[in-house]
């Protein structure tokens, strides 16, 4: 038997008297709910005030421009892509240190994962915060460098990185994530790496490979294959992830969120639109990565 | 076998050299921050939003009390300035981390702030206010009345509300929460008996919900506050001329005249925050 054959198909979509009743059901919970909503909170809801945040009409140059939210929403994206590459780096180099020769290497490796899996993201990051931006930035340079230095300060800078100002803020957060999430991914690989047949290696080590290049030449291609789904699952749980580093002040989609809501005082509307922004980028995610898997798949058989 | 060794070698060197930082923590010869100001051009100012001391305008900007005074401070030291919006619950450990050079944020001195930072002469003086539930708490008029174990007390985590509330109500629940909406909206809904927060924001919200909230004790402030800038330890230099600037700018009347325009009158500013009200 194929071990990689589908599984067999759903039964053809019919809508039967219990999908209408169920479905019929649901909708009327949900309506009930909305309906009585202001019956249990006294609530002045005010979307206007909110939705400016999102977009505004500039009358100096007469155009719709940008505002807080969506500002935030770029950066929790450029935050999202930064960290997950990064992030993918080390959990590569992490995942494969976990499977290695060297003892040293294998109880660093170990050690990373469980520490990190073990505290709580929060914890994590306030501590780890305070160590790289406090320590490690003054020791590279980071923290002196000048915001207004050609390099910087221009258009596909602010592209990658957003605004040169908030350089170093950004990247504290970037790595910050990037670690956190490293641990999950070195876990993703090591499975992967685990996941190919012990005949490989032998068939590897038969032909004269050394332990690295059996590792690279002959597991990795067959193993990365496998994990890319659950990689693509890690991507999307970064992105909503990201949403812990507003605790250290990174200037993204949900520490903009508490400023709007501080201001303009319309907690609720603030956050269930915040809430939606979150949801349409990750479902945009997810649909993405379902279809280059299907696409995957067919070029497997 | 020798590109492996090679290999290992550089993995295991960056690793080694981080774990060395992490553990020595390099003291060099401080210099004062206000050096560091003129050399860099820009006075990095630590701020949370809190109304009307900063907050946003319609095009996404900081306005507020504290936002005019950061610029001129910066102004008259001839540099840019800089605005770090932070998370008020993390906003001294930042101001440790070197994260901006000085708080100007509302900040109130306690002593137990003021043993991790120093606090200049304050700049300003804003009472803390209650504003209580009209069903709930429409028939205790004394400070004794809130003091029971049926009230509870809404407040914003790490600020000198849940002091107050501990120390004035010790008998009343306490509910902490991360930003004072979240504590007013508590009391609006009826989950929570009062809260207390800085002046003017209690008579806001109560006007904005009249027939919701009222302003116990006829809207007295339960406290008067002494509200400072915010310096790191060890340098007098700066300690000093954040503190005379505040003197000066006291004497000349600009302090009062600033603060006047953003606690007295909310209809001067307030088109430039929101769309309707």
């Amino acid at each position: 038997m194929d071990r990689n054959s589908p599984p067999p198909p759903l039964p053809r979509r019919r809508v039967t008297l219990v999908d209408l009743v169920l479905i019929g059901l649901v909708i009327g919970m949900v309506m009930y709910a909305v309906y009585t909503v202001n019956d249990v909170l006294v609530y002045n809801w005010n979307w206007n005030r909110v939705f400016s945040f999102i977009v505004r009409y500039d009358e100096e140059s007469g155009r719709w421009v940008a505002n807080l939210l969506i500002q935030g929403l770029l950066t929790t994206l450029r935050l999202a892509v930064w960290a997950t590459i990064l992030a993918t780096i080390i959990g590569v180099m992490m995942g494969y240190w976990r499977r290695c020769n060297n003892l040293s290497l294998r109880i660093i490796s170990r050690t990373y994962v469980e520490l990190i899996r073990n505290i709580p993201p929060i914890v994590f990051i306030f501590i780890f915060y305070f160590f790289i931006s406090g320590q490690i930035f003054p020791l590279i340079g980071l923290s002196s460098l000048r915001h207004d230095s050609p390099i910087m300060d221009n258009d596909l800078f602010r592209f990658m990185f957003g605004d040169p100002r908030l350089f170093e803020n950004f990247i504290a957060g970037m790595v910050c994530l990037a670690v956190f999430e490293g641990a999950y991914i070195t876990e993703i690989v090591r499975a992967g790496i685990q996941s190919i047949g012990k005949g490989q290696w032998e068939a590897g080590r038969a032909i004269g490979l050394s332990h690295f290049n059996i590792l690279r030449d002959v597991i990795l291609p067959q193993a990365i294959r496998k994990i890319l789904p659950p990689l693509a699952g890690q991507f999307i749980t970064l992105i909503k992830d990201s949403a812990i580093v507003s605790l250290i002040s990174i200037q993204e989609l949900t520490f903009l969120a508490t400023e709007v809501a501080a201001t303009t005082t319309k907690v609720f509307e603030t956050w269930i639109l915040v809430g939606a922004m979150y949801f349409v980028l990750c479902y945009f995610f997810a649909y993405v990565f379902a279809k280059l898997e299907q696409r995957g798949a067919r070029s497997n058989r | 076998m020798k590109l492996k060794n090679i290999f290992r070698g550089f993995l295991i060197a960056p690793v080694i050299a981080l774990l060395g930082v992490g553990f020595s923590s390099v003291q060099a010869q401080e210099e004062s921050v206000l050096v560091e100001i003129q050399k860099r051009g820009v006075l990095k100012v630590g701020m949370s939003t809190f109304v009307p001391w900063a907050m946003r305008d319609k095009e996404g900007n900081l306005i507020g009390f504290e936002i005019d005074v950061a610029k001129k401070v910066a102004e008259d030291m001839g540099v840019e300035v800089e605005f770090v919006p932070t998370q008020w619950s993390g906003i001294i450990p930042a101001l440790l981390a070197k994260k901006f050079d000085v708080i100007i944020g509302g900040m109130s001195i306690t002593p137990q702030r003021n043993l991790t930072v120093n606090f200049t002469s304050a700049y300003a003086n804003s009472g803390q206010q209650m504003a209580a539930n009209i069903e709930l708490a429409g028939d205790k008029s004394t400070l004794e009345d809130f003091n029971s174990s049926d009230v509870t007390i809404s407040c914003r985590r790490g600020a000198t509300p849940c002091t107050i509330a501990q120390k004035m109500f010790p008998k009343a629940e306490i509910r902490r929460f991360d930003d004072d909406t979240q504590a007013f909206q508590e009391v609006v809904n009826g989950n929570a008996t009062a809260t207390i927060s800085g002046a003017p924001k209690p008579r806001v919200w109560t006007d904005e919900n009249p027939d919701k909230l009222f302003l116990p004790f006829e809207g007295e402030n339960l406290t008067r506050g002494n509200e400072a800038f915010a310096l790191r330890k060890g340098d007098p230099d700066a300690l000093n001329y954040f503190s005379n600037w505040i003197l000066l700018r006291t004497d000349d009347g600009w302090l009062k005249e600033t603060h006047d325009y953003w606690f007295k009158n909310r209809s001067a500013w307030i088109d430039m925050v929101s769309i309707d009200q």
